[in-house]
């Protein structure tokens, strides 16, 4: 019966044994939990969580494959705004890349694509409906600054927002705001300063835009850009000149009742103080018959 | 003699059903099996035999009682190292051949390699399995399986053989095999304990047996003690003679044709018979006293349970 | 070795499943589809290749481990084959740790044969080979190993379709414990978020295996996070295994 009794002693002892390594494991996970937990990982910033059925949503509901689930849709997005027969396919273009963007705040080819398919998006609506297509190009920006604000590294953003603004919009002051914002990320081109100045000017504050060409002619690293930006200067020293010959000339006619022969007319009558020369001290070019000044050269041909 | 098994006060109680019901299954087992000896273990279906042999074998925890097994406690693997076990419908790993599965076996047991080939070698050799011994156990028929259980359960030449109903289902000349193959085991010094329902069998190799009815064991002990030499009655059977004949003198089982069958229970009237069969010119077929078989002991002590 | 006795059955049994191979033979397929996908997209294609493969692999992997995981004990009770087998000198320990080591072993030869067929697809276009993505495989690998416990604790004591749910709703909890940690930072101190608190300990949090999306971005992963993610799985597996012994010892096969 000793025996029995030893046995039973194994069995008990063989029972605390793994109810102790129950509880040390147990432990041992908990601790590794909480330290794990403290290991910051390049875990996409700025996640907040919003109970409704968006990307934010989506991206806790694909259970660890949301990356798959951001490639998935977009590659179902490209498919589908490829389709030209579905009328109202950029309703919901925000929505969608949107979801795309949550799910993976670093895939970043939805985030210039998705801009480029809501600029065609405008475009193709422009004529027919207007009230859509001025939403698709608001689209385009919001699908940018969400990128810039997912990758603040990334200069390409708000580049592609200044061209858009540039070109397509044509709304300078934008465009002039974006330039800005990407000349700041660091390994932005250098060329985009020199967009940013030129949009000021076509902005019309010319004296912002000669203060701003001078600072970039001043700082030219090399002599083809010290061209560029004398070339620029030339421009806007030459739209300021024509600005105020044309406002003298419009008071001239005003009082006198026709054109002047010549600008020297200006002077005399007190109109000007002197005649303005171009940047490289030439005369502009005077047409008595229709008033119009022009600069002797175009400015890209210096 | 030691005791191979000794069990003492077993009680095992099970809950069943949704909403559990206890069911008292072993209700105080107290028995022992002593070394050397063939010891037989019978009772009615659903007395408790299988559950005796799982609490034995470490499938079931007992609720209270000691089992000791060649002197060590039942609650210990190790208890099990000379135990050598068949179940009543052997199931085995249907993707291995017997050979893998017999490999395997001795792996269990820490078998080494060189014993270990050559035990499986031997003993498929002694239950006939050499030419199948490549096939998948799934290609077997019950003899066969039967037969393999055999093997595994003496690779790691056990002192101690337990065998669930291992006479079930197989035709004459298999029971006599496997008789004549427990017999062996017990020249060979092992001990074996099996359950049968096939009494006779039991009668004609076992030294010992215990009877269980309803959880309980009800008669223990030698086959010798328990199955008196009494006479029952003799029955003869003549020919030549019409069953009034023998009115008063016996009872007329059967009479086909000319022949009948007489059961004589009072054995004074036997010669009587005798005489009047050689008086009429009649034929005497066979005569033969029936003594009390364990069938009968079974029989009785189940009914009055 | 019983153990490695027992360990060597299980994965004989288990490579004759067909379901393994009717599962990797779809994870071969999603991870050679992502090549014919990556066709469709405009941008970066191989982030396409990398995802899909990674994702294949994990999500087949999980597949197999709980399909087969969740038969591995029942199977042998219902067949009663555990008679024969416990009634050797066995510790029921020894059982449960030999089926999860042949499981592993299988499991880890499915891996190994997946993450050759994704790295062959990568190399072929981009022609180098990408450590960081074995880096990810590995990972999801020790995953694999922590449902396979899990898988095989259920499979002790239920039948293989509620083990299967179990062991599936394991893996969900284990990659939602960020909503417990969302919970807890807008809980006021008390009772209730104590609990709460204890629950999110508790309960796993399978993300910290998941690399997938840093590898492909090829985002830097602080190296004490391996170490640390490492011992949790540890930790963890060996939890579960205790639990599923403990319990696996208590039971009578009638």
């Amino acid at each position: 019966m000793a025996m029995a009794k030893t046995s039973f002693a194994n069995r008990r002892r063989g029972t605390l044994l793994l109810i102790g390594l129950l509880v040390a494991s147990a432990a041992g996970f908990s601790a590794l939990k909480a330290a794990t937990d403290r290991i910051a990982r390049k875990k996409i910033p700025g996640s907040s969580i919003i109970y409704i059925p968006s990307g934010k949503f989506l991206k806790h509901a694909t259970f660890g494959y949301r990356a798959l689930a951001a490639d998935a849709i977009y590659l179902w997005a490209i498919q589908y705004y490829s389709t030209p027969a579905i009328d109202d396919r950029f309703d919901h273009l925000d929505h969608i890349f949107a979801i795309i963007n949550e799910l993976d705040l670093r895939f970043q080819d939805p985030y210039e694509i998705g801009a480029m398919i809501a600029v065609q998006g405008a475009l193709e609506l422009r004529a027919e409906r207007p009230e859509q297509a001025a939403k698709a190009m608001r689209d385009a920006f919001t699908i940018l600054d969400r990128g810039a604000a997912n990758n603040p590294d990334q200069w390409v953003y708000p580049f592609n927002a200044g061209h858009i603004a540039l070109i397509n919009l044509r709304d300078y002051a934008l465009a002039e705001k974006y330039f800005e914002q990407c000349m700041k990320i660091p390994g932005a081109p250098e060329f985009v300063e020199r967009l940013r100045a030129n949009a000021i000017f076509k902005k019309g504050d010319l004296q912002t835009s000669w203060e701003t060409w001078l600072d970039i002619y001043n700082r030219a690293p090399d002599e083809r850009t010290k061209k560029i930006a004398s070339n620029h200067l030339y421009r806007v020293k030459a739209t300021i000149d024509r600005g105020a010959l044309e406002k003298a000339l419009a008071e001239y006619r005003q009082r006198s009742g026709r054109l002047p022969s010549d600008l020297a007319a200006l002077v005399r009558t007190g109109l000007l103080r002197e005649v303005p020369k171009d940047l490289d001290g030439k005369d502009y070019v005077y047409d008595p018959a229709t008033g119009s000044v022009k600069t002797g050269i175009s400015p890209w041909r210096r | 003699m030691a005791d191979a098994i000794r069990i003492q006060d077993l009680r095992k109680n099970f809950r069943l059903g949704f909403i559990p019901k206890t069911r008292e299954i072993l209700k105080g087992i107290t028995f022992a099996v002593r070394e050397g000896e063939i010891f037989g273990y019978l009772g009615p279906n659903g007395a408790g035999k299988t559950t005796t042999i799982k609490c034995l074998l470490g499938l079931i925890r007992p609720d209270a009682g000691t089992i000791e097994i060649l002197g060590r406690s039942h609650l210990s693997p190790r208890s099990r190292e000379p135990l050598g076990f068949l179940p009543e419908n052997p199931y085995f790993y249907d993707y291995l051949t017997a050979r893998e599965f017999l490999a395997f076996t001795a792996d269990l047991f820490g078998l080494g390699r060189r014993e270990k080939e050559d035990r499986i070698r031997r003993l498929l050799a002694l239950v006939g399995l050499e030419r199948a011994a490549d096939l998948p156990l799934r290609k077997y028929s019950r003899g066969m399986l039967q037969r393999a259980g055999l093997a595994q359960a003496l690779i790691n030449d056990p002192k101690l053989v337990i065998l669930d109903e291992p006479l079930g289902g197989m035709d004459p000349i298999g029971r006599k095999e496997i008789r004549d193959i427990i017999v062996r085991f017990k020249d060979e010094g092992k001990t074996v304990f099996f359950t049968s329902h096939i009494l006779q069998d039991i009668e004609m190799i076992c030294d010992r047996v215990a009877i269980i009815v309803g959880g309980r064991i009800v008669k223990e002990g030698a086959l010798r003690d328990l199955v008196s030499e009494r006479v029952l009655f003799t029955e003869a059977t003549v020919a030549g003679l019409p069953p009034a004949a023998f009115a008063g003198l016996g009872e007329s089982v059967s009479a086909q044709g000319d022949r009948v069958l007489l059961r004589i229970f009072d054995e004074s009237k036997v010669d009587k018979v005798l005489d009047l069969v050689r008086g009429q010119k009649g034929r005497l077929l066979s005569l033969s006293p029936r003594t009390e078989t364990l069938e009968d002991i079974f029989v009785e002590t189940v009914t009055r349970t | 070795m019983k153990i490695r006795a027992i360990a060597g059955i299980t994965f004989k049994e288990a490579k004759r499943d067909r379901v393994l191979y009717l599962l990797f033979f779809f994870a071969a397929l999603g991870i050679v589809a992502s090549r014919v996908l990556a066709l469709l997209t405009v941008g970066d294609r191989i982030k396409i290749i990398k995802d899909v493969g990674l994702a294949s692999i994990s999500l087949f992997g999980v597949l197999m481990a709980i399909l087969i995981g969740t038969g591995l004990v029942y199977k042998e009770i219902d067949k009663k084959t555990i008679f024969t087998l416990l009634a050797k000198p066995l510790h029921r320990a020894e059982f449960i740790l030999g089926k999860f080591l042949g499981l592993v072993m299988t499991l880890f030869v499915m891996t190994l044969t997946m993450s050759i067929i994704f790295l062959a697809i990568v190399f072929a276009h981009t022609l180098r080979i990408e450590g960081a993505l074995l880096v990810a495989v590995a990972y999801i690998f020790l995953e694999l190993v922590l449902i396979t416990a899990v898988a095989i604790l259920f499979s002790s004591f239920s039948t293989p379709i509620l083990s299967s749910l179990f062991a599936l709703g394991f893996y969900l909890i284990g990659h939602l414990s960020w909503g417990l940690e969302l919970i807890l930072k807008k809980m006021a101190p008390g009772a209730g978020r104590t609990f709460v608190r204890a629950l999110y300990t508790v309960l796993p949090d399978l993300e910290n295996f998941n690399f997938k999306t840093e590898v492909v971005h090829g985002l830097a992963i602080p190296p004490a996070i391996y170490l640390s993610s490492f011992v949790y799985g540890l930790c963890y597996t060996v939890f579960i295994l205790a639990l599923a012994i403990l319990i696996f010892r208590r039971r009578d096969f009638i």
